[in-house]
């Protein structure tokens, strides 16, 4: 950051791509307890039933808040993948591997492939969730600064 | 009581990499739309609405229509406001600016928008598109570049359909045919198929000529009442006359099907059912072609052929002049680039102009002309129909 030598290293959240995970910063952090014990998890409505994706605190179908977590599956089938070889974004190497998966007909999302190589994962493959640490941060709250562990996801090959 | 609404003014900047700031792009563009038509002057204009996606981001400018509204010697009283719906920001100001004057809350509208995208470091830009998608959910995984979306769409649209690499390659080799005639586009030169299919790879099966560059640029249109507009211009009048803009699944857990954009569908029949014509009455379309195989799927959704038909529908020439429809008969996003507030007025333009019968490459006796701008991972759609008699 030479154009802002006034930060001298400190954390500006406009840089992280990565969610702030903490209760001081969102009402949906069980998602990121729960990732930190290998769960992958959402919410469902007490009220009516729905299930979202991603987990809400409040319901879309009907504004309840009463709301309760519940277990996604964690492996998943790749329905078409594809990698990105330019203009990757900064914090991602080259190539990146995208893969649009069918968790077990609950589900179909975009996630990224880790820990395998290009060409490796084909349509028809299974892959399985991977969580793994991210950078902590440093937020300045009320009560004074915290450090924020943080994890992501994204998934594997099952080999 | 209900006005007609028409489009009397337009006019781009130079599109491409610029040596020129946010601002010196929309004096530009507001420039070259006050001298196509000369009769309309600063002063005549009572609202402004400008579009902009990543003003922030890439210009750290907020507040920004009074700023533009100051360079540009403009004095809103009606209307003076900023809309943001990324790349389908411009469709979307001239879809409220065209509100605003049917209503009568507004008479003579400037509607402008443009991006500044080119930074410093190239990187900044891309880095900034991880917001485009869902951040923290999608974007967090790399997702919110646009080609590892619309390759994932064209994978599966080949799979469905059979729809090939060849049928994608003939949409560029199309538009950089048409974008030779546009002297503010960014590339200018034809390319053949061979070239299309043998180009780097981005992300497979999408190759350099696939995908609509980075671009600097802006562009600005007018819109008047009907009785405004006998004032102002002596051209035939170009009628804005329906449109329609929807939205669906911004984030890809909740997309069920990549390739039928039904938010594309529910806005095209909106505006086929306000203006009172049919897919077969268009004679000339800008489509939102920021990848080959979007112009492919928006022949299908759009009604121009039946789903899974769309490769078939550019091979056989029906997309070109003397076909069906011409569409992005000014070089599409492929040949014109994108900055993304820019491109749904870019297309506005064209339009007009090929009503007029005054287009670069004119499609003869055209009457009825559509735009179609979309955002996001195809999530929000964009329709305008206009035609050359009201309603
Ligand atoms: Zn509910």
């Amino acid at each position: 950051m030479t154009a802002l030598p006034i930060l001298e290293g400190r954390y500006a959240a406009s840089m992280d791509f990565y969610p702030q995970q903490s209760k001081e910063f969102t009402r949906i952090w069980p998602f990121y307890e729960h990732l930190k014990q290998g769960r992958f998890t959402t919410t469902r409505c007490r009220a009516c039933g729905r299930r979202s994706f991603p987990p809400r605190a409040i319901c879309s179908n009907c504004y309840s808040e009463d709301m309760e977590w519940v277990d996604l599956p964690t492996r998943g089938k790749v329905l078409v993948l594809t990698e990105e070889v330019q203009g990757v974004p900064l914090g991602f190497e080259a190539p990146l591997i995208h893969a649009l998966v069918d968790l077990q007909g609950e589900m179909t999302m975009f996630v990224r492939l880790v820990n395998c190589q290009p060409g490796e994962v084909r349509e028809g493959d299974e892959v399985r969730l991977v969580v793994f640490p991210i950078p902590e941060v440093p937020q300045e709250t009320r009560s004074g600064v915290i450090k924020q562990e943080r994890v992501y996801y994204a998934f594997e090959p099952v080999r | 009581m209900e006005r007609n609404v028409c489009l009397i003014a337009g006019g781009m900047s130079q599109w491409g990499v610029r040596e020129a700031s946010q601002r010196d792009l929309f004096q530009e563009a507001a420039k070259a739309c006050f001298e196509d038509n000369p009769a309309v002057r600063p002063t005549d204009v009572d609202g402004l609405i400008v579009a902009s996606a990543f003003t922030e981001r890439c210009s750290f400018q907020t507040h920004l229509a009074p700023l533009v509204a100051e360079q540009l010697g403009i004095r809103p009283r009606s209307v003076c406001a900023r809309v943001e719906l990324l790349c389908a920001s411009g469709s979307s100001a001239l879809i409220m600016a065209y509100g605003l004057i049917k209503s009568g809350a507004a008479d003579v509208v400037m509607v402008a928008g443009g991006e500044k995208l080119y930074m410093p470091q190239r990187w900044e830009v891309f880095y900034s598109e991880l917001g485009t998608a869902d951040r923290e959910w999608d974007g967090a995984q790399g997702l919110g570049l646009p080609p590892p979306i619309f390759a994932m769409v064209a994978k599966q649209h080949m799979k469905l359909y059979g729809t090939t690499e060849e049928q994608m390659a003939l949409v560029a080799v199309k538009n950089r045919r048409n974008g030779v005639n546009n002297p503010r586009g960014q590339f200018r030169q034809p390319i053949d198929l061979e070239t299309a299919l043998n180009a780097r790879p981005i992300v497979s099966p999408l190759k350099l000529y696939d995908c609509c560059p980075v671009t600097d640029g802006a562009a600005a249109v007018i819109l008047a009442c009907e009785e405004k507009a006998r004032d102002l211009t002596d051209r035939p009048l170009v009628y804005v006359r329906g449109t329609g803009q929807a939205t669906l699944h911004n984030m890809s857990a909740n997309q069920p099907n990549w390739t039928t954009w039904e938010a594309l569908r529910i806005a095209a029949q909106m505006a086929y059912k306000r203006a009172g014509v049919k897919p077969a009455d268009i004679d000339v379309a800008q489509t939102h072609d920021c990848f080959t195989i979007s112009e492919i799927i928006e022949y299908e959704d759009l009604g121009f052929c039946e789903k899974g038909e769309g490769g078939w529908f550019v091979q056989e020439g029906k997309s070109d002049f003397g076909g069906q429809v011409a569409v992005n008969t000014d070089g599409g996003l492929l040949s014109c680039g994108h900055p993304f507030g820019g491109t749904g007025l870019r297309q506005a333009i064209e339009i007009m102009k090929q009503l007029q019968g005054r287009a670069a490459r004119q499609v003869e006796g055209a009457r009825f002309g559509l735009t179609h701008n979309l955002s996001g991972p195809a999530a929000a759609h964009t329709v305008i129909i206009y035609g050359r008699d009201k309603s």
